[in-house]
């Protein structure tokens, strides 16, 4: 019996053990099931935010994130790859890269040689035209009658780092290679503030900082080219400017030039080191400040300043066929003002005016034309000169503007020794133009102009009369507008 | 001493002040930085935002500015630059964290495949329009929560808080949007310039060319004369003109093939009648009756 017992025992127990296990295997079962099923929520759910991720590509954090998993994808690309050929290539680096090619054709009612000799009296001596002074050839743009080729302009700019940008521009022309602007500016200072150092174009009046292919007419106004020369205020030094932390547009500026200009501000010594006509001005030698502000009413802009300059004056004309040599202090007024209205994005009707006024005090050298190191006589002069332009742009659309503008010297009184000279005072000129472009990148201007501010040296007016063509092409680099 | 007290209470109570190129962009910035955020757009919605005149006065905009939103994607190329250049704000250069480019948080569709200038005005990185599918205003606006509460983290919660309620109430407005559209799939249309690709894409409608004949160049009597060769075969809906182009090439592409022109808002005050961001939606997608 109790054999039985402990058989059956067994055997039961061996049967419970087998449900036993049953029910343990169906329980794993279950809990395997479960955790699968787990895991496939767990998936699903790791792709939802994973896919929600990538379409909405959001949380900045997360984003760094994403970059860096790019960057390690990137790393074992890379060393699976063979070659290394890029390793220290700097492409990302170039600078924004621009080329300006202007080109012109030219009839006029006077010969090349006899447009050089002509001159603006009591200012300056062949304005229009090419003419050799020594070695170099000093040449206005659109010089000669037929085709002209201006410049080539080659514009690199980039950030240096995080506190600088960098700029330049050179002019490639027949006359040779010339930086006409290489500086740095400041990004970081903060509070309005702005510095570049460098050789830059002064932010005097509002034509001197604009570039050849900004302008609206392919020459200079008079009064600009006539005291300043072509290139305006382009000299070696430094600027500060300050924009108010007001609503209204107010900015405040100062810059000081080594003192460079041909015209109207030089300071190195004329003639012998050791025996100077004039001795030289130390450098820097000229001072700049001004205020420009701007309202808008509507679609209007207003947009004006008010600028001015001094410095010292040496300036060498010993090459002139009358040599002389001037030496003094000079100063320069200015105020502009423009008025820009727009009736659509493309189409806006703009009159821009400046006045320019000029004092000039010092001792004019004149020289001997046979031996220029000979002084024949040194009087002094006083310059008290005045002018200004005023055109009015009609843009009709993203193709084509037309545009007038009238400028003088109004104002021309030379004095030697306290005696007027009489110069002639009303020197006029006439400018229309007709502009059409293909695109932002390509610009054909036609341009008439009439000038009577120039007289032969039987001090005769001789009228000018000039039409010109000129195309204006850019590539490379988008160059963002400014006001 | 007076004058320190008249000045004492602005910066108190002082706003973040965001500068946003595009009156889009100023609209979902006020949404979600409600009273935190004063918003000062620079451009004005009824100019091309390709040529954005740089007035002086936007210098003192972004001068004031204590961080800037902008597209991107080329779109402010031509005017942007020089402002931010002349506005010596730290808080407004490009490496900046308060500076925000929108287009770097978007798939740009378009995108060309060589980029050369005898091809047009092309954006080299894709299609800057993106803001005219109102599904990507919900991406956006939560670039731009995350923006804010990045560069002010004081005022995170509201500005989550803010985003959602926005969010709830766009989506309810896509919906509607959807429902009006739904029947207009696959309707062929005509543009200027394709500036409503992106719309064109969400609705599933069909561009089958511009009047433009490359991106930026004016209209060709030669391409013009194709277009409405096009038409005729094509047989499309109506062409989507710009507000901001002369429509009179448009014109007279529909005396010829009687199909109509329909003026197409791409920003907030484009139209007179659009105020708002829903607005511009509500009219776009009215326009098809």
């Amino acid at each position: 019996m109790k054999k039985l017992i402990s058989l059956s025992l067994i055997a039961s127990s061996f049967l419970f053990a087998d449900t036993d296990l049953e029910q343990l295997k169906a329980q794993v079962d279950n809990q395997q099931l479960m955790i699968e099923k787990l895991l496939q929520k767990i998936e699903k759910l790791e792709n939802k935010t994973i896919t929600k991720k990538s379409n909405t590509a959001l949380n900045i954090e997360n984003i760094i994130s994403r970059q860096e998993k790019i960057q390690q994808d990137n790393i074992s690309r890379k060393v699976s790859q063979v070659g290394n050929s890029s390793s220290f290539s700097q492409n990302a680096f170039i600078p924004n890269i621009s080329l300006v090619v202007d080109t012109s054709y030219v009839n006029r009612n006077k010969r090349d040689d006899e447009i050089a000799h002509l001159e603006v009296p009591g200012v300056v001596h062949g304005l229009l035209g090419a003419h050799t002074d020594g070695d170099i050839t000093h040449s206005t743009y659109n010089a000669n009658n037929g085709f002209n080729f201006n410049y080539a302009e080659l514009a690199l700019s980039s950030s240096v780092d995080p506190y600088f940008t960098m700029d330049s521009i050179f002019h490639l022309s027949p006359q040779g290679f010339e930086i006409e602007e290489a500086f740095v500016t400041s990004t970081a200072l903060g509070y309005g503030v702005r510095a570049k150092a460098g050789k830059f174009l002064s932010n005097f009046g509002y034509l001197n900082e604009k570039h050849h292919h900004a302008w609206d007419f392919n020459d200079m106004p008079l009064v600009y080219e006539g005291f300043l020369g072509l290139h305006g205020i382009n000299e070696v030094g430094m600027q500060a400017q300050w924009t108010a932390p007001t609503n209204t547009y107010l900015m405040f500026g100062t810059e000081v030039f080594q003192g460079t200009n041909e015209q109207m501000f030089g300071k190195d010594t004329i003639g012998d080191a050791e025996d100077p006509i004039a001795k030289a001005s130390d450098g820097p030698s000229l001072f700049v400040a001004y205020v420009k502000s701007s309202v808008d009413i509507g679609d209007t802009t207003i947009f004006g300043g008010i600028s001015y300059a001094n410095g010292s004056s040496r300036l060498d004309h010993s090459g002139d066929e009358e040599p002389y040599a001037f030496s003094g202090d000079s100063e320069l007024y200015g105020a502009d003002l423009l008025v820009k209205h727009y009736f659509d994005s493309y189409s806006y009707l703009s009159w821009q005016s400046e006045l320019l006024m000029r004092n000039m005090d010092g001792e004019q050298y004149n020289l001997d034309p046979n031996d220029t190191t000979l002084v024949l006589s040194s009087p002094n002069f006083r310059k008290k000169q005045a002018g200004l332009y005023t055109q009015l742009i009609y843009s009709i659309n993203q193709s084509w503007k037309v545009g007038a503008r009238y400028d003088t010297i109004y104002k021309n009184d030379v004095l030697e020794d306290g005696i007027n000279l009489n110069e002639p005072s009303s020197l006029d000129k006439y400018s229309a133009m007709l502009e059409y472009q293909t695109s932002e990148f390509a610009r054909f201007r036609l341009q008439y102009n009439h000038n009577g501010a120039l007289f032969n040296e039987d001090g005769l007016r001789q009228n000018v009369n000039t039409i010109m063509l000129q195309a204006n092409i850019a590539i490379g680099a988008h160059g963002a507008h400014s006001f | 001493m007076k004058l320190l007290l008249l000045l004492l209470p602005f910066s108190l109570f002082a706003q973040l002040n965001i500068a946003v190129s595009y009156p889009y962009i100023g609209a979902i910035a006020k949404s979600i930085g409600g009273d935190a955020v004063n918003t000062t757009v620079l451009a004005n919605g009824k100019w091309d935002p390709h040529f954005i005149v740089p007035r002086p006065s936007l210098i003192s905009k972004v001068r004031n500015a204590d961080g800037l939103i902008i597209n991107g994607a080329q779109l402010e190329i031509g005017w942007l630059p020089s402002l931010i250049r002349r506005a010596g704000n730290p808080k407004t250069n490009i490496n900046a964290k308060s500076f925000l480019n929108l287009s770097n948080y978007m798939n740009l569709i378009n995108k060309p495949q060589s980029v050369d200038r005898s091809g047009g005005d092309l954006h080299p990185n894709g299609n800057p329009h993106f803001h005219l599918d109102p599904n990507n205003i919900l991406i956006l606006a939560n670039v731009i929560k995350e923006y804010l509460s990045y560069i002010d983290s004081e005022n995170s919660e509201l500005y989550e808080s803010n985003y959602k309620t926005f969010t709830k109430i766009w989506k309810l407005k896509i919906d509607i949007w959807n429902k009006r559209m739904l029947n207009k799939k696959g309707l062929k249309v005509i543009q200027f310039h394709n500036n409503l690709a992106y719309f064109i894409k969400a609705y599933r409608l069909k561009n089958i060319g511009t009047i433009e004949p490359l991106p930026g160049i004016p209209p060709s009597s030669r391409h013009t004369l194709n277009l409405i060769k096009l038409i005729k075969e094509e047989k499309p809906f109506g062409i989507f003109h710009d507000v901001y182009h002369s429509t009179k090439t448009a014109e007279y592409i529909s005396l010829k093939t009687e199909i109509p022109v329909i003026l197409m808002p791409h920003d907030i005050g484009a139209l007179d009648s659009v105020e708002d961001l829903s607005s511009l939606f509500d009219y776009l997608t009215s326009v098809i009756k």
